[in-house]
Formats: structure tokens, sequence, C-alpha cells
């Protein structure tokens, strides 16, 4: 096995970002076990590609993109096979905020459970992961425009979900 | 000049560019609706945000730490963190009890090797003896050979590895035969004996790797361990001696 001799860097760096993964995989996947099953696939993925991984580009962003690419192809497989999506009682943790607060992140977390993906895509992207509109777009292969208008439909779903005035 | 909500929002979001900044500044200071708007912008941004702030706190499951590296490098994270769960759940009143618990696996446990007791011939992972349920062909393999956390290639993947209280090696691990199964093996002379095999979730599809133990494995896991999983270093070492007894239980 001829590794690069930036594989172990890698790990290393993945190994920092790993929180930041289960977090946006978290949000995409809507369950906490998919979410990790994502995060295990797209970082065997990255080891397995290191090659093409530029130490001086934003791992961060090559990495989501990995997750949301496998992502798709596992709703994907799914759907083809008729099965229901991740289960609705599977909600997510959320640490130890106290209750008011765990009371408020639920709520919003169910709001982003109900956005269509594509939505809750951009919404993770900028609101959770704060990307650019540009990288953002980049990671989900669109063009900036349509960035923006799924964000701004997300929110808009978000905000009428949330009960807050228009 | 009106500004559309996409604009005022791409300003909530600091992606605007100097001028248009000042533009929508003016437009602000001008005009309350403007600013109620980009105020509503960056309070959803907020909210959104702190929603899933509380997974950027939690141990990162050992799997995963394990498999990237770095300073992460918490080997027995989720199994802390299950831990600290339970012991809340027994301090709470309503608590499910030990017992109880342990009940729930045997049970668990049980139902699986019904149908394990049919898993026979040559590729089967699993064999029945006088002396329990021993790991055999790719899973024994992979219980000798396997380091944790390497890249699974679809066969049995080992999890954790650990020393029970007699200085054994005992070792989780994933396989999927006819099911998806997870369970425990400790080393008994030259093979692994099975101590608990449970239905891990059922994959579907494109996510292959390992899925994370179930509450059954971790149960047996807590109640057999001596002290911490091993870590990298001392599993390899484990491995190269081949996974004979410690003699030495010190710390």
């Amino acid at each position: 096995m001829n590794a690069p001799a930036s594989l172990e860097d890698l790990r290393g760096q993945l190994g920092e970002l790993l929180p930041r993964l289960r977090r946006f995989a978290r949000v995409i996947t809507r369950n906490v076990q998919d979410a990790d099953d994502l995060v295990q696939v797209a970082v065997e993925k990255a080891l397995a590609r290191a090659a093409q991984w530029r130490p001086d580009s934003r791992l961060d962003s090559w990495m989501f993109g990995i997750m949301k690419n496998a992502w798709i192809d596992e709703i994907r497989a799914r759907r083809r096979r008729q099965r229901m999506l991740a289960p609705e009682e599977a909600g997510a943790d959320v640490g130890d905020a106290s209750a008011e607060a765990r009371d408020i992140a639920l709520s919003v977390q169910a709001a982003m459970e109900r956005l269509p993906e594509e939505q809750r895509l951009a919404v993770a992207l900028v609101l959770v992961e704060g990307q650019s509109y540009k990288d953002a777009a980049e990671i989900l292969g669109i063009p900036v425009g349509t960035l923006m208008s799924r964000l701004a439909r997300g929110r808009a779903a978000l905000q009428e979900m949330l009960g807050e005035a228009r | 000049m009106k500004f559309s909500d996409e604009m005022l929002m791409a300003y909530a979001d600091g992606e605007l560019d100097l001028v248009t900044r000042a533009e929508i500044e003016g437009a602000m200071a001008a005009d309350p609706e403007v600013r109620r708007a980009v105020e509503r912008h960056r309070a959803l941004a907020a909210r959104v945000k702190s929603a899933y702030q509380g997974v950027m706190d939690e141990p990162v499951p050992a799997r995963l730490a394990s498999l990237a590296g770095g300073p992460v490098a918490a080997p027995v994270a989720d199994l802390v963190a299950e831990r600290s769960r339970r012991a809340a759940r027994r301090a709470a009143p309503a608590a499910w009890a030990f017992p109880q618990w342990a009940a729930m696996a045997a049970s668990l446990a049980l139902g699986i090797m019904v149908g394990v007791f049919v898993m026979r011939g040559p590729a089967a992972p699993f064999e029945e003896t006088p002396a329990g349920i021993v790991a055999r062909g790719e899973l024994d393999a992979a219980l000798t050979q396997q380091l944790a956390g390497s890249l699974g290639t679809g066969g049995p993947q080992v999890g954790i590895s650990f020393r029970d209280r007699g200085g054994a090696y005992c070792r989780t691990f994933h396989v999927q035969h006819e099911a998806p199964l997870a369970g425990l093996a400790c080393r008994s002379g030259s093979e692994w004996q099975v101590q608990v095999l449970a239905a891990a979730r059922a994959r579907e599809g494109g996510l292959q790797p390992a899925a994370a133990m179930p509450m059954a494995v971790l149960q047996a896991v807590d109640a057999a361990i001596d002290g911490e999983p091993l870590d990298a270093e001392a599993e390899a070492k484990a491995r190269d001696s081949g996974w004979q007894p410690a003699p030495d239980m010190a710390e």
C-alpha cells in the first residue's frame, strides 16, 4: 500500500473535523444512527481518495461534498427499495441544554426535518456550518442563484413553522 | 429602493459587496420594515445554528474517532457516554435497573441464537460447540487479524477490544450472515467464544460499514470489561502476541 505522505495528516485533520461532520450529518439525515454511518462512510471515502485532496484546499467543504453525495446515493437506494425514509421517532439528541433551550432546539429540529431535502441541505451548509454561498453552491453542484433561492425558501418555511411573524 | 427578501437574506449572511451593503444599511435606517426583515433573518440563522450546537459537545463515537485519528482519539467515547447515560437512568426514580437490562439483553441474544443454530455449513461464521458458540471462518479470521477501525471490505468488522476481568481479550464485532448481527467474543485458548449476539440495525443499501453497537452488546461489554478498551497500540500488540491472556493485570 503506497499511501501518500499526507495520509496521516489527513486523518488527523479529519479527526478534528469529526464533531462538525457529525453535526452536518445529523442535520441532513435527521437520524442519529444514519448520521454517524454517513460520517463513517464519508471518512472512509475520503481516506480512500486521499490523493485527490489538496492540503491547501478546505477540508470541510470537500467532506461536506462527499457526505452530500453519499447521502443522496443512500436516499436513492432506499427509494429504489421502496422503503420508508428514516423513522420519525428517532429524534436527535440535543446535548445538555437547559430544558427551555432544549424545547427550542427540538422545535427547530422538528421544523428542519420537515424541509425538503434540497432546502435542508442549503440551510445546513450556510446556517449551521457557516459555508459561504459560493462554497455551498459548489458543494451542492448548483449555481449560486439556485442556492440562494433554496436557502430563501427553506428559511421562509422554517419561519412559518416556527410561528414567527412574517 | 426596494430590496428583495433574498437580498436582505444575503445581507444578513454577510454575503454582499460593500456598495450593496451600504445601500441596504441606508434602507434599514429609513424603513423599519426592512430592518425587521434583516433581524428576522439573523435571528433565524442564530436559532438554527444553536439547535445543532449540542452535537458538537457530544463525545465522538469510538468507531469514528479510531477511523479518523487525530486528537479526538477517545477510543471509548460512546461506551463512556453510554455508561453515564445508564448511570443517569439508574439514578432516576423510573429508571430501568440493571437486572432488567440484563434480562432484556439475554432474551434478545436468545432469540438470535435460535436463528444462529440454523447457520451451519462451511461458510457459517459461528459453530455450536460443547463450550458454547465459537467464531468460525471469516469472523474468526477478522477477530484474530483485524484491527479496529481498519477499512471495512464488506466482511465482518471489529469494533472495540478490551480485557475482561479474567485477563482474556474480548472484541466486539459486526457480521452479516442472513441478517446483520453484532456481538461480543472473548478469546479462549485458540478460539473466540461468542458471549452475546444481537440483531444489528438492518442495513439499507449504500451505508455499508458497521452500525453502532446494539444495547445488548454494549451491556455485555459493560459487564465484562476491566478498565478501559485497548487503544490502537495495545490492540496491535495483543494481536501480535496471539491474544494470549495478559499475565499481569496491574495498571
